[in-house]
């Protein structure tokens, strides 16, 4: 069987999701704690250039609005936010992974694998719904679970929580370009809480502890 | 009375004697440029084909504990290197006579009893950085051959067979560049091409520490027109590699559509410029990068198989 060549405003789409999932695999693997905020940044930055993208071929000027709105959140304010925090804690690395790299990006391939079988087994077609877009955006889901399961410090954590929301971006702006942007709007609103949330966590578990790694959160205190 | 053409038997002799005579080409640009990136006035283009002059005619010097097949090892594998141009498409989008007698694991195999040969012959010489060097290629080719079964897998899926030519006039008439699991499937395949010709950051090729040798390392105990046909043959390994990277994934542009000895004649400096441009781009690599640690290779090993992989599951996932 010969796989049927997609239209090229669908491959793009396609390679936008795939360059926000293998940022995602490149998070997993940064072992710095500023490089993996890096990371976030240039992952929202590729959402914004596929939410301009989908707004210029298909016609949605709303898109433009919420393009701009994700720049200014998730490109800059977030990652500064965090950067800003990470400078106050003077933590360049922290905790371990429980597994080694190859073995962390082996499990998020597996993982990757079951989100594309999954989408999948839908059998939709993918003249009715972008399901290349749409597997690839649950991949990125499930590897931000990895993300968050496997590595043991607070930035890693909120940086896997935070992606999630990515990959919830490109679902919906591939897969249901229509929707109404008062929705995408309340997606960044949830994020704005999780920031405010995770600094908040990053700055009492900093303080409390002296350091920004969660394994030591299971010795009883006091 | 037509054009007059060139018989392909003609033309597949002229794939073979393309890659024989300009691989050393190939690596003289690329060995100047890096030269020059680092500040270095550095070797002539021409320099690896005066070297290949000097090796030829010096003695030929065996270790006492080697058998034949430390003198056989350099020629079967310079054989091998002659053969695989045979199956790919260097000069033309046509497939010639013995195109089709071998598909790509085909052509994969041939490279690997290249591969194989050399590390035998290293393991035979008894030199302890001679069999590091060989034992090291060994284990890294065997963890670069799932990542090759995944590239060939998404090229079947594009083409429901795994033929180079067909392969190449696909990426030539539809939109495949753009497809992102041909991206993916390119991209581990640069990888592969990576560590296979033993750059940065797989392995310094200009470095003579033995501890960080894994390539060079294994004809350390060559002298003369053995070691001659080993650099030579690495060179043509290289442009092979070279030319199925861009005559089969990335750029199969400026080949020959029939045998007119214009176009055939065209097709040589076509490919060896755009195998110069690809040569540079693995200098920058060379620069932009450090070499990684023994240990760190695996992963490197293992981004470039979760590159192939996504490529098959993007395919499996809907027409990638």
């Amino acid at each position: 069987m010969v796989a049927p060549v997609p239209s090229t405003t669908a491959a793009v789409d396609d390679v936008f999701a795939i360059l926000v999932l293998l940022t995602e695999f490149g998070m997993l693997r940064a072992p710095l704690l500023r490089s993996q905020v890096r990371l976030y940044a240039f992952q929202s930055l590729v959402v914004t250039a596929l939410a301009v993208f989908v707004a210029a071929t298909q016609h949605v000027g709303a898109l433009y609005g919420l393009a701009a709105f994700s720049f200014a959140l998730k490109v800059v304010a977030v990652p500064a936010v965090v950067l800003g925090l990470l400078r106050g804690s003077r933590t360049d690395l922290a905790g371990s992974s429980v597994l080694g790299v190859a073995s962390m990006t082996l499990i998020a391939l597996a993982v990757s694998a079951f989100g594309f079988f999954a989408i999948g087994s839908l059998h939709i077609h993918p003249m009715a719904l972008p399901t290349t877009a749409l597997a690839v955006s649950t991949a990125v889901i499930l590897v931000a679970f990895v993300l968050i399961i496997l590595r043991s410090d607070v930035v890693s954590q909120a940086m896997g929580f935070f992606s999630l929301e990515n990959g919830v971006s490109v679902a919906s702006l591939v897969v249901a370009t229509g929707m109404p942007l008062v929705v995408d709007v309340a997606f960044l609103f949830d994020l704005l809480v999780a920031v405010v949330v995770f600094g908040v966590i990053m700055r009492v578990h900093h303080t409390r502890s002296r350091t920004l790694s969660t394994e030591e959160l299971d010795r009883l205190q006091g | 009375m037509g054009p007059s053409v060139v018989v392909p038997q003609g033309v597949q002799a002229l794939q073979v004697l393309t890659i024989l005579l300009g691989a050393p080409l190939v690596s003289g640009v690329i060995s100047h440029v890096e030269a020059r990136l680092q500040g270095r006035r550095g070797p002539r283009i021409l320099q690896p084909y005066y070297d290949l002059a000097k090796l030829f005619r010096k003695e030929t010097l065996v270790t006492e504990e080697s058998s034949w097949v430390f003198l056989a090892a350099p020629i079967v594998a310079f054989g091998c290197y002659l053969i695989v141009p045979l199956l790919i498409p260097v000069l033309t989008t046509y497939p010639l006579p013995l195109g089709y007698s071998g598909d790509i694991l085909g052509g994969g195999f041939v490279l690997a009893l290249a591969g194989f040969s050399v590390a035998l012959a290293g393991t035979e010489s008894g030199a302890p950085y001679a069999q590091l060097g060989s034992s090291r290629a060994m284990t890294f080719g065997a963890l670069i051959e799932p990542t090759i079964l995944f590239v060939v897998f998404v090229v079947a899926l594009i083409t429901a067979t795994d033929l180079p030519y067909a392969m190449a006039a696909n990426v030539r008439t539809t939109s495949e560049v753009v497809r992102p699991g041909h991206i993916l499937a390119a991209l581990a395949f640069f990888l592969v091409v990576l560590a296979d010709t033993g750059r940065i950051p797989v392995e310094t090729h200009t470095g003579t520490l033995e501890f960080g040798m894994i390539d060079e390392g294994r004809t350390l105990e060559h002298s003369g027109p053995a070691l001659a046909l080993l650099r030579w043959g690495s060179a043509m390994k290289q442009l092979i590699l070279y030319t199925i990277l861009i005559d089969v994934f990335v750029a199969p542009w400026g080949l020959a559509a029939s045998g007119t000895p214009l176009h055939v004649g065209l097709a040589i400096p076509a490919l060896l410029g755009k195998a110069m441009v690809v040569g540079v781009v693995f200098a920058l690599v060379d620069n932009l990068f450090s070499k990684l640690r023994l240990f760190k290779i695996t992963e490197f090993l293992a981004a470039s198989f979760g590159l192939a992989l996504l490529a098959v599951l993007v395919f499996y996932a809907g027409g990638g």
